[in-house]
């Protein structure tokens, strides 16, 4: 068999394991950012998952229920955020930044006890029908991944299409853009901004259940290592676009997993340093909005809403 | 005012007096959490048995997770609690203990992994050249496809050691037998060794051994069956069917034989600078497997033994055999068998030590060379 077709399909299918939590997390943290809110407790938010998902498995037995764990966990998380943040309109910055320092110390506190044995039962292994019956591809890129990197793909498509086509994407993206607009159209702004957070930190937190429950199952602390700082550089890099953010962990799992197998040959820093350098083109694209809408920040990101105020 | 001086002072007349039976207060400083599971997890055991050793002749505190750059207030606080020794158990502490000790003539320091002495600091190592070894012996004889992975935290002389000693036991099963090498460039990065564990098998690697500190590789090997090394603490939990031996730290019986001369006063705040503890299997410190007390998982050892080896020194034996008999050697002296004895070329080539030279351990702490049959990147390697 071509040893170069092994190789491009065996790359691909290590970027999307490598990149499922990062695609989830991302997400989430696009559709918060599309509603106008910047969380940079993402990091946090992920960990609290993990620990969360990892805790209910082992003591349930079931990894799914861990999951849901994971999930709840996280979209409490991102509602601690919410409500600094769109509610008591403190400085989403500095809100999320200490979610993510309150997540990691809780998490390494908590976790202590649980530290030192692996998951019991993890998540297993999926073969998609049909498609891991194909030559090359199926048994190395088909089999052998886990349910969550297919859901996480398929998310990304749903979140597209709800963002894009339906009443509810528009008033997301309506608050996000111009609030007082959304406002004066009867849209309940901060209502919707709570909401777009909390699925936000539910996306994160099954970022992190992933990690503990089928990526690497066990809890370790500090075990997200900085997954999520990624995370949030990808949702730049997306331009805030789910079915871009598809594109964008696929190009930073790519380069991650190539800084391992063609490390022979290339610097590693080197290839690990190349999705950054591509999120600073993307931000730079984006200082040029006015060259055309697709490349735009949402025009409220960042800014608190209070009624009657400009 | 006056008063305030007199209580104070009666204060301290009381406190050197109670001093002659006030137990020996030793204070531990870690850069990681307790819970790591793996350096600073292996000196907290080591601080446990030490206390245990002494009861209530000693009373051990600890401080963890401080930041290397950050130290110097944390022994301040020690010291104002009465520390009489602390133990510095990075190699990154050294600079603010240095300074310290400079401020406090009257501590005893010790640093661990560390470079640099002083009348009151002394440094203590246990290293796992001689268990990487070993562990070498042991994957070359389990490998089908002879190629086997490694993966590295950094390209520093510690590691490096251990790569060489791995690969120069898996050459003496199989000359053919490949040590690739993949590094993380960090102690901690979890992802990227488990992307690092699956690139060395997608390159052919059947068993993996690793200097880092996550259980990662272990169990993305389990996946596919592999065998692999644990490191560190006994990591046997997170996959009991594959792996096969390790490396085991015993810090206490270096922080007991440090403590004991503490208190029968040979070692004390004035002399140590020419002590330096490079501890091996000799005094005990390491320990070659994954669980304590069995150097090779009873499931390998069938394996093992089948596994036939014409040795030019040892004649007709097998793996098992010259396993053992090498871990006895070296637990009875250096002198008797070690790995890097010469002659020893480096992997270009080129001589590094001619033959019946036996390095030093200061030969040993600066090794920057890769030995045949290491593959991959190697930072800093002498051309």
């Amino acid at each position: 068999m071509d040893v170069g077709a092994v190789f491009v399909v065996t790359t691909l299918a290590r970027a999307l394991a490598f990149s499922t939590p990062l695609l989830w997390a991302a997400l989430g943290e696009i559709v918060a950012e599309r509603a106008g809110v910047v969380n940079l407790g993402v990091e946090g938010m992920m960990i609290v998952g993990a620990l969360a998902g990892f805790v209910v498995a082992q003591s349930s037995g079931d990894p799914w229920l861990g999951l849901a764990a994971a999930a709840a966990t996280g979209a409490v998380a991102g509602a601690l955020h919410a409500f600094f943040a769109v509610i008591v309109r403190a400085d989403m910055y500095v809100s999320g930044l200490a979610l993510t320092i309150f997540g990691l110390g809780l998490s390494g506190l908590i976790g202590r006890g649980w530290v030192g044995r692996p998951l019991d039962r993890s998540m297993e292994f999926v073969s998609l029908p049909l498609l891991s019956q194909l030559p090359l591809v199926g048994p190395r890129l088909f089999q052998g991944q886990y349910l969550l990197t297919w859901l996480g793909l398929l998310a990304a498509l749903m979140l597209w299409f709800v963002l894009h086509h339906t009443r509810l994407g528009l008033v997301t993206r309506t608050v996000g853009e111009n609030p007082a607009a959304a406002d004066a159209a009867g849209v309940r702004v901060v209502q919707v901004r709570f909401f777009a957070v909390v699925f936000g930190g539910l996306m994160a937190g099954v970022a992190g259940g992933f990690l503990s429950l089928a990526y690497r199952p066990s809890w370790g602390q500090g075990m997200t290592n900085g997954l999520g700082w990624i995370a949030l550089a990808m949702a730049i890099f997306a331009l805030w676009d789910p079915l871009r953010a598809v594109l964008a962990a696929l190009l930073f799992g790519t380069f991650f997993t190539l800084s391992f197998s063609l490390q022979d040959r290339f610097a590693p820093q080197l290839l690990t340093m190349m999705p950054y350098l591509f999120t600073i083109l993307a931000l730079t694209l984006t200082a040029f909005r006015k060259g055309g809408r697709a490349f735009g920040a949402p025009e409220a990101l960042g800014q608190p809403y209070t009624r009657g105020e400009r | 005012m006056r008063r305030m001086v007199l209580a104070l002072l009666s204060l301290l007349a009381v406190s050197v007096a109670g001093a002659q039976d006030d137990p020996l207060k030793v204070a531990f400083i870690y850069v990681g959490p307790v819970g790591d599971y793996g350096f600073s997890y292996a000196h907290d055991l080591g601080r446990q048995a030490l206390q245990e050793h002494f009861g209530d002749r000693i009373e051990t505190v600890y401080v963890e997770s401080v930041p290397e750059p950050e130290v110097e207030p944390f022994i301040d606080q020690l010291i104002a609690d009465g520390a009489d020794v602390i133990f510095g158990t990075s190699f990154g502490f050294g600079d603010g203990m240095l300074a310290a000790a400079q401020r406090y003539p009257d501590v005893i320091f010790g640093w661990g992994t560390g470079i640099a002495r002083a009348p009151n600091v002394l440094t203590y190592m246990a290293d796992f050249y001689q268990v990487y070894y070993l562990n070498g012996l042991v994957a070359a004889a389990l490998s089908d496809s002879g190629t086997l992975g490694y993966v590295a935290a950094f390209p520093i002389p510690e590691v490096k050691r251990h790569i060489d000693a791995f690969a120069l036991g898996a050459r003496e099963v199989d000359p053919e037998a490949e040590v690739v090498v993949r590094w993380l460039y960090s102690w901690f990065d979890p992802a990227g060794a488990k992307e690092a564990s699956e690139a060395l098998m997608a390159a052919g690697a059947d068993v993996l051994a690793f200097t880092e500190d996550t259980p990662t590789v272990i169990q993305t090997a389990a996946e596919r069956g592999y065998p692999s090394f644990s490191h560190y603490a006994s990591m046997v939990e997170f996959s009991p069917e594959t792996v096969v031996s390790g490396q085991i730290v015993h810090w206490e019986t270096i922080y007991i034989d440090i403590v004991e001369n503490i208190l029968d006063g040979t070692y004390t705040s004035t002399n140590l600078e020419d002590v330096d503890y490079f501890w091996l299997l000799e005094q005990g410190a390491v320990e070659m497997g994954a669980a304590q007390g069995v150097p090779i998982a009873n499931g390998f050892v069938d394996e093992l033994t089948w596994f036939e080896i014409d040795h030019p020194e040892l004649g007709a034996t097998n793996a098992y055999d010259l396993v053992m008999t090498r871990l006895e050697q070296m637990s009875e002296s250096r002198e008797t068998f070690d790995p890097f004895a010469g002659p020893l070329l480096d992997r270009n080539g080129a001589e590094v030590y001619p033959a019946g030279y036996l390095p030093s351990i200061g030969d040993l702490v600066g090794l920057e060379y890769a030995v045949p049959g290491v593959v991959g990147p190697w930072d800093n390697e002498p051309r």
